[in-house]
């Protein structure tokens, strides 16, 4: 089958069952995009399809052929500004859950350039074991250009 | 043998061996060029440096980064030193000699009251103890990740490493340029002296023949520091953004094939007659590999495949009859009743004892008393347990996330039969560490599995449910607290009797089985947090019974403070309440011994407007610990949302010594915290009939960001020694929480997690 992946298109010898997850890590050796659970409970397999966010471990590969993935290879403006305002805020620790973070971050932004706190909330439901949520959301509105308090910072 | 015993008993020895105290050569830890792994363009100055030609600074590094930011701040360590900026230093994985173990995690092991061991005020066994432990813990050279510990472990050896070096490249300068090494200043990478400039790579060959004995060094002041003390950005974000980060699970050698794991769901169980016909007439399914129990795991099955997901489909069509653990089933709900009946009994070993207990509560007029709990608990580290070994030729090679490469080194040889010099360990950037990779089941299991590999790498990479279902539980305990009141309202004696299972004996027996006995010896873990409470109380006794329950155990963020800050500090909100006092007038009153206690303390109360009205509806609650060398205050407002407790900000204090890096210090209290709240109101692990009921996400849940409280954090100033930063956050979050809760409700949190209980409460 073939994938368009990040704008490209990829040839891929795959069972159309296999999760979309596993195509990318495994097949295609993408392994920016993370295992967490296994059954869409964590967010840090998500990808975009056709700018959705979407939980890739349980995305079968056959049900994304013709449609727009992207990941976080990708380097598309939106994501470029996301990961310097992912810098600027130093949200990453142990950073295993930042990719699927920064990728329902991108569409969240697409679909609300300038989101407000709970909508923040209601949109980022991906677990971080660091606890990096708060400079999560500073970050997004630091990347929305949204005036934003800067919390947690030390004194 | 057990190592702490006969350490322990040693301190008594006495006078003789305090002679080489103070005069600990942290040059032991200095170490030759040649222990750096030979990189063509680098020159080796000692063991920690090397300067490459470029300029480039590389320290050898022996500790993990699993997101408490160590790579950035050894590399600030360093960079300070040579004054460079930070960005010019690299790090590389070092060795596994024994300069590299951490010394710092096994001294702050030993069992000693804080007010014992403060610097300046150390009494003869303190010192004698620590002396004992230091030089044991150098000459066993233990590389490990852990205790929050590696930041003051390096302060001395990396320090001196990287001045070292730099003595070495101004004493090359000078010779080249006829000026003393004294006018010889450097900034920014760049020697500088009577109109002469060389930059650092320039001199790195002729620093090398300059020999460190011969030159001057020294290093700096804290009042010269230009970077520590500096939010500087963390060297690791920039590919923890764009999925470059390189973690276990990314590793790709080439031929690689994926395994896939199913251990017995029974605890400590084994594995019967299986049927893998059908598994094996899966497509992408290669072969089944029968797994004893390793690294203190339990037995199972693992299937190659030539994916993850086609392994992982294998393993779960595999008919198999488990077997229950031969000395039966374990029950945490029986085992957590046995625990409390032990703490209720007390006895046991007595970790701290001043004052006569008995005589004061027969003198009291009136006594407090109260039990808390706190249930098993998984590590639910975001990456799961995974490993990657390559099996050939006679060697094994190994990728792992891990924080101990050397017992993961030790057990690959042990398993392929293989002597411990064949066998390599590369350690990757690890997705959540949180003590479970102190432990290498998962390594001992990949290794197993790639001798059945034909020479070809294999990935194993456990399912969530397989990492939440076999892990290493932090133990459940429990503690019986018993305060006595006078007549004037003043609390006179303090009991703590706790019981629960030791992690130390445990996990001696996995990694260093030939150290492990058959009696075990006291184990800190199991009562910090209870023995070295700061507070003045005239007469204390604190002693703890190690149960044995059969549940592996391990350490787990913070360890026995994770619950025992919660007993204790809980209690203490309970005593202030019981004698009609405001809890940070309590606290203050009872820390005349403590003044770092109570600066913290007040820095915190300051920040949050403690005792300034809050809307309608909210309650703050206060807790003070103190560990890893570090004290600890929080103040957290909370108000109830359908009954369940909602945190809405949480202010952080904390004395850590020297603030390397505030950011780093401010993300981990922010990390902590999460990860203390999410215990506290989330957290258990039950087991029934031996298998753990809980198995993923859904129902070990998570906090996540709409819950997750804003925290500040407020760093004091100091110029001591730096001391820890990964843990010491989570203790206070708990009973911070408890008494915010008492004031909105009326009800004491004695039992870990809160929701259920709160949400009956309202």
């Amino acid at each position: 089958m073939e994938l368009q992946i990040n704008g490209k298109t990829q040839s891929v010898q795959a069972d159309g069952a296999m999760p979309l997850l596993w195509v990318l890590r495994d097949v295609l050796n993408m392994t920016g995009t993370k295992f967490g659970c296994g059954v869409a409970a964590c967010g840090a397999c998500t990808v975009r399809v056709d700018g959705q966010a979407v939980r890739s471990c349980v995305t079968p590969v056959s049900t994304v052929v013709g449609k727009q993935i992207q990941t976080i290879e990708a380097t598309d403006a939106q994501l470029v500004k996301l990961q310097a305002a992912w810098i600027a805020e130093q949200v990453p620790q142990c950073g295993y859950c930042q990719s699927g973070m920064l990728m329902a971050a991108s569409a969240l932004l697409d679909a609300t350039p300038q989101p407000t706190d709970a909508q923040i909330d209601a949109a980022m439901t991906n677990i971080c074991r660091c606890g990096t949520y708060q400079r999560v959301r500073a970050a997004i509105h630091r990347a929305a250009g949204s005036p934003v308090a800067k919390m947690g910072a030390p004194a | 043998m057990k190592r702490r015993s006969i350490l322990l008993s040693a301190v008594g020895i006495g006078g003789a061996l305090i002679v080489g105290w103070g005069v600990m050569p942290q040059r032991s830890r200095l170490g030759a060029g040649a222990l750096t792994l030979p990189t063509e363009g680098d020159v080796a100055l000692n063991g920690w440096i090397k300067i490459a030609l470029d300029g480039t600074v590389v320290l050898a590094m022996p500790r993990s980064e699993m997101g408490q930011g160590v790579h950035t701040a050894l590399s600030m360590l360093v960079a300070e030193e040579l004054d460079v900026p930070l960005s010019q230093v690299r790090t590389e994985q070092s060795g596994l000699d024994a300069i590299y173990g951490n010394v710092a995690m096994f001294v702050g092991s030993l069992p000693f009251h804080p007010q014992d061991s403060e610097a300046g005020q150390a009494t003869t066994a303190v010192k004698t103890g620590e002396w004992i432990v230091g030089k044991v813990a150098r000459e066993l050279g233990v590389v490990v990740t852990g205790g929050s510990s590696s930041v003051a472990d390096a302060w001395g050896p990396v320090r001196l490493a990287a001045a070292t070096a730099r003595a070495q490249l101004v004493g090359a300068a000078a010779a080249q340029w006829g000026v003393p090494a004294a006018q010889i200043s450097i900034t920014q990478g760049v020697l500088t002296a009577a109109g002469k400039t060389a930059k650092l790579g320039e001199l790195a060959r002729a620093a090398a023949g300059v020999s460190p004995g011969e030159v001057k060094v020294k290093v700096k002041d804290a009042k010269d520091f230009k970077l520590l003390g500096m939010a500087a950005p963390r060297t690791d974000v920039p590919a923890k953004v764009d999925g470059t980060a390189q973690f276990g699970i990314d590793v790709r050698p080439s031929g690689m094939v994926f395994a896939a794991v199913r251990l017995c769901p029974m605890l400590g169980g084994s594995t019967g007659a299986f049927d893998a016909a059908r598994a094996l007439s899966l497509p992408g399914v290669e072969r089944v590999v029968q797994l004893p129990a390793l690294g203190g795991g339990t037995a199972g099955l693992a299937v190659i495949g030539a994916t993850s997901w086609h392994a992982k489909q294998g393993v779960q069509a595999i008919e198999v009859q488990w077997q229950q653990r031969p000395l039966g089933a374990l029950e945490s709900a029986v085992i957590e009743k046995n625990i409390q009946a032990a703490a209720a009994q007390g006895g046991g070993f007595t970790f701290h004892s001043r004052g006569d207990t008995d005589v004061a509560e027969q003198a009291a007029s009136r006594k407090l008393e109260a039990m808390y709990s706190a249930p098993y608990l998984a590590h639910a580290t975001m990456e799961p347990m995974n490993c990657t070994a390559q099996v050939k030729d006679g060697k094994v090679t190994v990728w792992a996330p891990t924080q101990v490469p050397q017992m993961a080194r030790d057990i690959a040889a042990q398993v392929a039969g293989v002597p411990k010099d064949a066998v390599t360990v590369h350690v990757t950037l690890i997705g959540g560490g949180f003590g479970r990779r102190l432990d290498v089941d998962f390594v001992a299991q990949a290794v197993r599995v790639a001798m059945d590999c034909a020479g070809r790498p294999v990935q194993l990479l456990y399912s969530r449910e397989e990492d939440t279902m076999h892990d290493f539980y932090r133990p459940a305990h429990a503690a019986l607290l018993r305060a006595s009141i006078d007549a004037k309202g003043a609390v006179t004696s303090l009991r703590i009797q706790s019981a629960g299972d030791a992690i130390t004996p445990r996990w001696f027996e996995r990694a260093f089985p030939l150290l492990a006995g058959p009696v075990d010896s006291p184990d800190k873990t199991t009562a910090e947090g209870l023995f070295d409470l700061p507070y003045n109380f005239a007469s204390q006794h604190m002693s703890h019974t190690a149960t044995h329950s059969g549940v592996p155990v391990g350490y787990w963020r913070a360890v026995g403070h994770s619950h025992n800050a919660f007993f204790s500090e809980g209690f203490v909100t309970e005593l202030a309440h019981a004698t009609q006092t405001d809890p940070l007038e309590f606290r203050r009153s009872a820390l005349t011994q403590s003044p770092r206690h109570l600066a913290v303390l007040n820095l915190a109360a300051e920040k949050a407007s403690w005792g300034k009205p809050l809307p309608a509806g909210r309650a703050h609650g206060m807790a003070l610990h103190e560990s890893f060398g570090s004290i600890v205050a929080q103040v957290l407002e909370v108000s109830l949302e359908q009954g369940a407790p909602r945190v809405h900000r949480v202010v952080c204090a904390i004395d850590c010594g020297t603030a390397v890096n505030p950011g780093v210090i401010a993300q981990q209290m922010e990390s902590a915290v999460v990860f203390g709240l999410t215990a506290a109101l989330y957290g258990r692990v039950d087991i029934v009939q031996g298998q753990v009921q809980q198995t993923n996400y859904p129902n070990y849940p998570m906090l996540k960001l709409a819950q997750a409280p804003v925290v500040q954090t407020f760093v004091v100033q100091s110029n001591a020694a730096p001391t820890g930063v990964g843990e010491p956050g989570l203790p206070p979050v708990a009973p911070a929480l408890a008494a915010a809760l008492f004031t909105l409700t009326g009800q004491w949190q004695r039992a870990l997690p809160f929701a259920k209980s709160t949400a009956k409460l309202t």
